[in-house]
């Protein structure tokens, strides 16, 4: 490991090689390159979760920290290693002060492993349109988290306002669990001849502010061609399933045509199906950390639709899919506001700059 | 910001095109071939283990099971039901089944998914020859459809000696237990699966393939070979037939010969009684190398699909031919004592409960051809054994020398022949094997090795073979399993190889050296030396 102060995106290039020419048998093949741009007090959390990732998708890591935008002077720290704190393979953590932040592209550009895909990921706040930062720009996936917002379900709308194809949201992540839970019980639901089982509709059992209950019900009204909604959990009642999960859901139901309705919950850490007159069934319904989350986010590099899909359903949104999957960087300048206020001369000019960016395959 | 409203409602995907009210596709509508984060579950469903109380059920099999459990890949209606020789409740079964899946799991330990896994086994008591236990089991079996909603689905694991096969498939065949003449019909599916060895010689075999068969049907039959599990084997198909580079080259016009190791380090351990009827021939190269070599031989087949890919195999493991020299290429050495990695280590005969005159083979070397257009003449040389220096499975392509070199003899001395390497374990990746100029001022050419490594650090999270192949039964997918034809086409190669040696007395090896001299002999009678893994 290599610690630089106080230096230059050249200088830190070098270092990456150096350690690459001396731990290189951690690290052959690279899958992508893995961007994560964290705010200081997420840092630790981002690291542990990137280090998860990093073990199942040999991948480089490049973590990005801004701080302090309105430093007069900017400056860059680096950290580089390979195979180290930061996982077993090649890992760069960058500390951007001052005006810099404004351009952390410049300084990542270089650094992307040769012609493998970018993955960009806001651990905590992601900007409101990704194209304003430089670093969801170069990405062709760009994974935010919706559930760590102020207001997580008006964080979804904005997040289908500015969808392209290749976002997703940890908070859609965090359901998979349940959605493979109901497909189980559906297909359990149908009997032996598998006949075919009609689901007419249902209900998704959560917090209301739960930006993963909005995208279970958003997914399977886009399923089920049925409005579900999300109501809140009753914890008196079975059917409401209790005490809703990290997640935010606590239970579903599920309205099969012509028979009693499915109900599933959860109750002590696996997820259990009641259905009257059938004796109740259960499987494991894991609650996972954010570095298994991220796990399975760098699994597919390509558009997920079926996402698309219930992020559209779930904010009444059309047309996602048919957006283009690239986007162009929108220079914002966040610093603007506070200069304002402290009456300084502004230095950047506003500009757009469109960046070239790998097509999605 | 507005959203956009471009474009029509495709946002729902199977809404495209429909006109009116959008319907539901046939089927699970939470199902979606482009949903590809939900994971393969299979549908409900019984697990009947045979022998649970065995070395391999315990190692290997109930804690796969926890596994899948806690990975989240069992269906909500899951028994596993164990059947066993003990004076047992289902107590006592939770309690070995606990302490196995507590030992020997691969995915963290959590109280509350052992807690699910608990309350859904099942335990019958019995011999295999008592027919009361045996109608005690079908009742149970048909019971869960009722209290757990299994939907009389099974899948029967034999994890029992083979000579107790016969007594425990007729006893299925008489309760009823393996009736599924046609799963559309009765509506559910009843599969069995067998371990290795399947029979110990072609007709043993087919007669066992015959009595499997009648009792279940063919589809049904899951034969268990955990090498087919492992990831870089399957890795093996992405990198032949999912890359550009390699194919063109995967034939007799460029490849000088293929080797393929397998080398153990230990001994026959506790196998004694076992290993000394069997010998390193039967017991891995039947299956697991010829399966390999199988893998690395076969054409492309037209789909990825079990009864493709499985044509595919048993049309190489027919066109396999043995040498006529049996004598110099077929070679199979026993080890005596000696040092391995700092331990002084007993020869085979001195081992616990083999006989001294054993002539049983620990290590069998051997050159095989492959009669087809694109592998005449490429020598296929295959190596298995205990007691050599290190552990390791690989599959090695030496490709010919380049026509013309246009560098003096001298600059290319230390140039070797440029090899493919396929590492199955450890350390499992490619390397690939190169020419490449030694810097410096004059032209030398040396042999330099790339690698791609998965290394452990990537490989953690990905299932262990068995977990893997138990779910394919329960799936009922059988693509990584053996045919029984593949099973006897093997057993064909073998059949002439144990005649030949029968009443020979084994070549002599030092513990911790790779293979007899005999072995070393007969790639040097081809010009050829082994690949030290």
């Amino acid at each position: 490991m290599s610690t630089l102060w106080d230096t230059t995106g050249t200088e830190v290039i070098k270092a990456l090689a150096a350690a690459r020419s001396n731990g290189a048998a951690v690290t052959s093949g690279l899958a992508l390159t893995f961007v994560v741009v964290a705010e200081e007090k997420h840092v630790e959390m981002a690291e542990k979760a990137a280090t998860t990732a990093a073990a199942m998708h040999p991948c480089r890591l490049v973590m990005v920290v801004r701080r302090e935008v309105t430093a007069r002077t900017p400056r860059l720290d680096a950290e580089v290693s390979v195979g180290g704190r930061l996982g077993p393979g090649e890992a760069v953590q960058l500390r951007m002060y001052g005006r810099l932040a404004l351009h952390a592209e410049s300084v990542v550009l270089p650094l992307l492993a040769p012609d493998v895909p970018v993955v960009t990921w806001w651990p905590g706040m992601a900007p409101e349109r990704l194209a304003t930062d430089g670093l969801g720009v170069l990405a062709e996936r760009r994974i935010t988290d919706s559930a760590v917002q102020a207001d997580p379900v008006r964080a979804l709308r904005a997040r289908a306002a500015d969808y392209a194809p290749g976002d997703t949201d940890l908070a859609w992540t965090r359901i998979t669990s349940w959605r493979s839970m109901l497909a189980s019980a559906v297909d359990a639901a149908a009997g032996p001849a598998s006949e075919n089982v009609s689901v007419t509709g249902g209900q998704v059992y959560g917090r209301p502010d739960s930006a993963s209950a909005a995208l279970l019900a958003g997914w399977l009204s886009s399923r089920l061609f049925a409005q579900v909604q999300v109501v809140e959990s009753d914890p008196k009642a079975p059917e409401g399933g209790g005490v809703p999960d990290a997640a935010g859901v606590s239970g579903v139901r599920l309205d099969l045509e012509g028979t009693d309705p499915l109900y599933i919950h959860r109750r002590e850490g696996v997820g259990v199906v009641a259905r009257a007159g059938r004796p109740d069934s259960s499987a494991a319904l894991t609650e996972r950390e954010i570095g298994e989350l991220l796990g399975e986010e760098l699994r597919r590099l390509d558009a997920d639709e079926s996402y698309c899909g219930a992020l559209a359903a779930a904010t009444n949104s059309r047309g996602l899919s048919d957006r283009s999957a690239t986007r162009s960087l929108i220079w914002e300048d966040p610093a603007a506001g506070v200069r304002k206020a402290s009456a300084e001369g502004s230095t950047d000019s506003p500009m757009v700059t469109t960046t070239g960016v790998r097509g999605t395959a | 910001m507005a959203a956009d409203t471009r474009g029509s409602a495709r946002g729902a995907k199977g809404a495209k095109g429909a006109k009116g009210k959008p319907q539901q596709r046939p089927g699970n509508p939470l199902r979606d071939p482009a949903d590809r984060r939900l994971p393969r579950i299979p549908p409900p469903c019984a697990l009947v283990v045979f022998g649970i109380t065995g070395d391999l059920a315990q190692k290997k099999l109930l804690p796969a099971v926890y596994d899948l459990a806690n990975r989240g890949l069992l269906p909500t209606s899951f028994v596993l039901l164990g059947f066993a020789r003990r004076d047992w409740g289902v107590g006592e079964f939770i309690d070995l089944a606990h302490k196995a899946a507590k030992e020997h799991a691969r995915t963290p330990w959590r109280q509350d998914i052992w807690n699910r896994v608990a309350a859904a086994c099942k335990f019958v008591p019995g011999a295999f020859d008592d027919d009361n236990a045996f109608d005690t089991l079908a009742e149970t079996l048909l019971a869960l459809d009722e209290s757990h909603g299994v939907h009389g689905n099974a899948a029967f694991y034999l994890s029992i000696p083979p000579d107790s096969f016969p007594v425990v498939l007729r006893q299925m065949q008489r309760t009823g237990m393996a009736d599924n003449v046609d799963d559309s019909i009765t509506g559910y599916w009843r599969r069995v699966v067998v371990e290795k060895p399947f029979g110990h010689d072609l007709p043993s075999s087919r007669e066992l393939n015959e009595l499997v068969d009648s009792v279940f049907t063919a589809q049904d039959v899951f034969r268990i070979d955990h090498y087919l599990g492992k990831e870089t084997v399957q890795n093996l198909l992405a990198l032949r037939f999912a890359n550009t580079l390699f194919e063109p080259v995967w034939n007799s016009h460029h490849v000088d010969s293929v080797q393929i190791t397998m080398a153990e380090d230990g001994g026959i351990g506790s196998r004694a009684n076992f290993y000394d009827a069997t010998g390193t021939a039967r017991d891995v190269v039947q299956n697991h190398i010829l399966q390999l070599l199988a893998l690395t031989a076969m054409e492309e087949p037209v789909e990825y699909t079990s009864d493709a890919i499985r044509t595919e195999k048993l049309k190489v493991l027919r066109a396999i031919s043995l040498p006529d020299d049996l004598t110099r290429y077929a070679i199979r050495g026993q080890y005596t004592q000696g040092w391995l990695a700092g331990q002084r280590v007993p020869g085979y005969v001195e081992e616990d409960k083999v006989p001294d005159d054993s002539k049983t083979e620990t290590y069998v070397a051997l050159r095989l051809g492959v009669q087809t257009r694109r592998w005449a003449g490429v020598p296929f040389y295959l190596r298995a054994g205990k007691r050599l220096p290190r552990r390791v499975t690989e599959i090695a392509l030496t490709f010919r020398r380049a026509p013309h070199v246009p560098f003096t003899a001298s600059d290319t001395e230390s140039l070797g022949q440029n090899q493919l390497v396929i590492r199955v374990q450890p350390d499992e990746g490619v390397t690939l094997k190169f020419g490449s100029k030694v810097p410096g001022t004059v032209m030398e050419v040396r042999d330099v090795a790339m690698d791609f490594l998965y290394g452990t650090a990537f490989t953690e999270a990905s299932p262990e073979a068995y977990e893997r192949l138990l779910l394919d039964v329960l799936i009922g997918d059988a693509t990584l399993f053996p045919r029984h034809q593949e099973v006897e086409a093997s057993w064909t190669v073998i059949d002439p190889l144990e005649q030949f040696w029968a009443g020979q007395e084994p070549a002599h090896y030092r513990s911790g050296e790779w293979g007899p001299a005999e072995a070393d002999e007969m790639l040097a009678s081809d010009g050829r030396v082994w690949r030290r893994p």
